[in-house]
């Protein structure tokens, strides 16, 4: 087999009109190929919607993948990036894409640039999207005549590689279909070790060249005088590739976030049923924090437990709430029809269980234990006030509050609270403490709990 | 859990990008992966998301991403790449409240048609639809298992109560289904990417980059992947794609049945609904109500068996599910004739036990 053979296929059809510019890429990409003497296998031909599309079947011995429309550059990306965590390395990703794939697929380019992918993209631009009749692309030179601006085109054209530039692309380059130096320029584009992309400027026989005064000899003409140059862009071609980049980040030392242990006890809690708790505070006051050191206690005590957290789509203003339930037995549902218990630690924990019906769903035996601050009345329920904010902290009021409700309704042994406080961090178990304190000295004055 | 079982499952690859409800997994496998061999990586959009890992699973690596409906909605057009040129992918979709952008911390099951029905031509995706963090770890499992086996793309159907509420998991008493990869083309010289040996079967994978030459498209291909028009090899392929799925539909099928031979009823649910259904059902069962329940973890293809055998003798059947027109209920619906069929739906908070119980006291009274 001869080298050329092994590439593209020298009895293939080409399925190109007369003189279109993706006769004359094919071929010289096929060139390119071959001067490298890269193996066949370790080339994958990733190509785009259109009738660049067409080109991975004239190809036999590459690895072909024919994708959806500006979708190629990341489907090649994707193969490179697991390509870098796998032995062998070394698959040379190829993409070939007209302007239209390149401006929707934009993003693409725009992210393997940044990640400086080892893949290489060929974007042949011949102004115009022509499989689907010669409609205008984002890359038409103004007042070129398609079927969608037949008047010429009046929208300035995207310079794909000052944006990619502006990205970080290592290699990009620019080259007439016709030149002479298109071979060597694709060589150089696969060749390099990071994200390559050559722009190949070419004309669309079927429309560009029948509804514009155009021929090969002007397409020079065309791209200078939109501003461009021909040949290679200078670039941060020392940027480091993917591969490495990421060789550095795994090999870098990561911080380990650990998960919060939960120890073991030899205290069970002794619970006879369900018991279904609603906590209920301003975000930012570690409400939800609160109601998870509640769980991990009970998990400690040898209980199942649930905690349904809401919060509004911003993070940290508002109401946040924890909706939990512990059990001796494995829980099914995990909402709140209606709580035994409610924490209400600020005005914004009120509200929100006022709007989301909880308030409404309480009985006359469930305890609500509400900080003095809020002035509302609930409708039933025993009502318990405390100055939780006040004598704890607004940060340590929702801690501070299931202190004052374990200290008369003992759910859990005291074991399980010191166990999994001993597992916090040094400064936050100190805080934590504090607060149950002030939680359980509060109880001791108040009656009704 | 659904990372957890992902890991369990052998992926070795995660792109992801935020979304609530579905963040979490995208944190917990870009902490973890790496970590254990693979790589997980921030997309710069969903679309992207889902290519890199269908490229990754190309290049023959186990790939998951995870998103919520509005990521889904722009996943849909990479989702059938997948389904069309063979490509093993799972997808987490999250639910949260829709349509649109929607309520983003607000759970849902109105996805049901989104995941199911977004296909070209109606195949059939297969759907796994956890109730807990157990179920979460065990069917992301399988999801896995039958991507690969039937190199199919496969949706976890999971929503923002699922996912989000932390609960305790009995450790030791988790399945660890046995793990299934992707049948490997072994070198010769006439191997054919998409022939299988059945009408239904499932083309053996060669990997780009590997030895054998991978050919994939997209397009309508024959069984070698060459474009054709008006080729009956063509309408082969694309029967069989939906063939391979439908001869695994009994043994795809996972429930949770917990029926009574003279029940009256059946209540069929999934998802977070089943946990209210399945409480309702134990205080229906005290109160002297004869009713079987049906937990479906398979959403699609749909377990008929299981479903003749759940109704079989049952005079009313109710299908429990958080949205408002019903869309499982309705993709039921046909293979329940001769049933009355009762839905029990709302929308903004979850189905509770006593809203069940009271629309089956209806229904059965």
């Amino acid at each position: 087999m001869t080298p050329e053979a092994l590439y593209l296929s020298p009895t293939a059809k080409l399925p190109y009109c007369r003189g279109c510019g993706h006769l004359l890429v094919v071929r010289q990409l096929s060139n390119a190929l071959e001067h490298l003497g890269l193996p066949p296998r370790s080339v994958v031909l990733t190509t785009d919607i259109g009738c660049v599309g067409l080109a991975d079947s004239l190809f036999p011995y590459l690895h072909t993948v024919h994708t959806t429309h500006g979708r190629s550059t990341a489907f090649a990306t994707g193969m490179a990036l697991a390509d870098a965590i796998l032995e062998p390395q070394g698959l040379k990703p190829i993409v070939m894409i007209g302007d239209g794939g390149a401006m929707i697929g934009l993003l693409h380019l725009v992210h393997a640039a940044q990640l400086n992918v080892d893949i290489t993209v060929l974007v042949h631009n011949n102004f115009m999207f022509g499989m689907t009749g010669g409609q205008h692309s984002a890359l038409s030179p103004l007042n070129w005549v398609t079927a969608t601006t037949p008047e010429g085109n009046w929208t300035p054209p995207l310079d794909l590689l000052s944006l990619l530039r502006t990205a970080h692309a290592a290699f990009l380059a620019r080259q007439l279909a016709t030149s002479q130096e298109l071979a060597s320029t694709l060589a150089d584009a696969i060749n390099f070790p990071g994200f390559s992309v050559v722009e190949i400027v070419e004309l669309c026989t079927a429309y560009g060249t029948r509804w514009n005064q155009v021929s090969g000899a002007s397409l020079q003409e065309i791209i200078l005088r939109q501003g461009y140059t021909l040949g290679e862009v200078e670039t941060e071609m020392e940027r480091p590739t993917f591969r490495e980049l990421y060789r550095h980040e795994m090999e870098s030392p990561r911080p380990k976030r650990a998960k919060p242990a939960v120890p073991c006890i030899n205290a069970p809690a002794k619970l006879a049923g369900e018991v279904r708790l609603v906590v209920a505070g301003t975000a930012g006051e570690r409400v939800q924090s609160a109601a998870a050191l509640f769980c991990r206690a009970a998990l400690a005590a040898g209980l199942y437990s649930t905690q349904k957290n809401d919060n509004p789509v911003t993070q940290g203003s508002g109401f946040s709430l924890s909706e939990i339930c512990v059990s001796p037995k494995p829980i099914e549902y995990t909402g709140m029809e209606s709580p035994d218990v409610a924490l209400v630690v600020s005005e914004d924990g009120w509200k929100e269980l006022q709007a989301n019906g909880t308030v409404a769903a309480c009985r006359e035996e469930t305890l609500l234990l509400l900080d003095a601050e809020i002035e509302a009345i609930p409708p039933r329920g025993r009502v318990i006030r405390l100055p939780l904010r006040r004598e704890a902290h607004p940060k340590r009021a929702a801690l501070s509050a299931m202190a004052a409700w374990l200290a008369k309704n003992p759910l859990l042994p005291a074991e399980a609270w010191q166990a999994v406080l001993a597992a916090e961090p040094a400064e936050r178990r100190a805080e934590s403490m504090a607060a149950l304190e002030v939680g359980r000295r509060l109880a001791c004055c108040s009656g009704g709990l | 859990m659904l990372a957890e079982g992902a890991l369990a499952a052998g992926c070795r690859f995660f792109a992801g990008y935020p979304i609530t409800p579905a963040s979490e997994i995208y944190e917990v496998m870009m902490r973890e992966l790496p970590a254990r061999g693979g790589m997980a990586l921030s997309a710069p959009d969903e679309i992207s998301s889902l290519c890199y890992c269908v490229g990754a699973s190309l290049r023959g690596l186990k790939a998951m991403t995870a998103t919520s409906g509005p990521g889904w909605a722009l996943m849909i057009e990479t989702a059938q790449y997948a389904l069309m040129t063979e490509t093993p992918v799972v997808v987490a979709l999250v639910q949260r409240l829709g349509p649109s952008t929607g309520g983003a911390t607000q759970g849902a099951q109105g996805d049901i048609g989104l995941a199911e029905f977004s296909t070209s031509g109606g195949y059939t995706l297969p759907v796994f639809s956890p109730s807990n963090a157990a179920e979460s770890f065990e069917l992301t499992i399988h999801a896995f298992n039958w991507s690969e086996r039937l190199r199919t793309p496969v949706l976890l159907l999971s929503d923002k109560e699922v996912g989000m509420t932390s609960e305790v998991v009995d450790d030791e008493a988790l399945q660890n289904p046995e793990l299934v990869n992707r049948e490997l083309a072994t070198a010769q010289a006439d191997y054919a990417p998409y022939a299988a040996q059945e009408p239904e079967g499932v083309p053996a994978f060669a990997a780009v980059g590997g030895e054998i030459k991978a050919t994939v498209t997209g397009s309508a291909h024959d069984s070698q992947g060459r474009l054709r028009k008006n080729s009956p090899q063509v309408i082969d392929v694309l029967q069989r794609l939906q063939r391979k799925i439908e001869a695994h539909a009994e043994e795809m099928a996972l429930v949770r049945p917990d029926l009574d031979p003279d029940a009256r009823g059946l209540l069929i649910s999934y998802g977070v609904t089943a946990r209210a259904a399945r409480q309702a059902v134990g205080k229906l069962r005290t109160e002297g109500w004869r009713i079987s329940f049906l937990q479906i973890q398979t959403l699609f293809p749909i377990p008929r068996k299981w479903l003749d055998r759940a109704a079989a003798g049952v005079e009313a059947i109710l299908v429990a599910e958080e949205n408002l027109t019903g869309q499982y209920r309705a993709a039921l619906t046909p293979y329940l004739s001769g049933k009355r069929i009762f839905g029990i739906n709302r929308i903004g908070r979850l189905i509770s036990p006593s809203d069940i119980a009271r629309a089956v006291e209806g229904v059965m009274a």
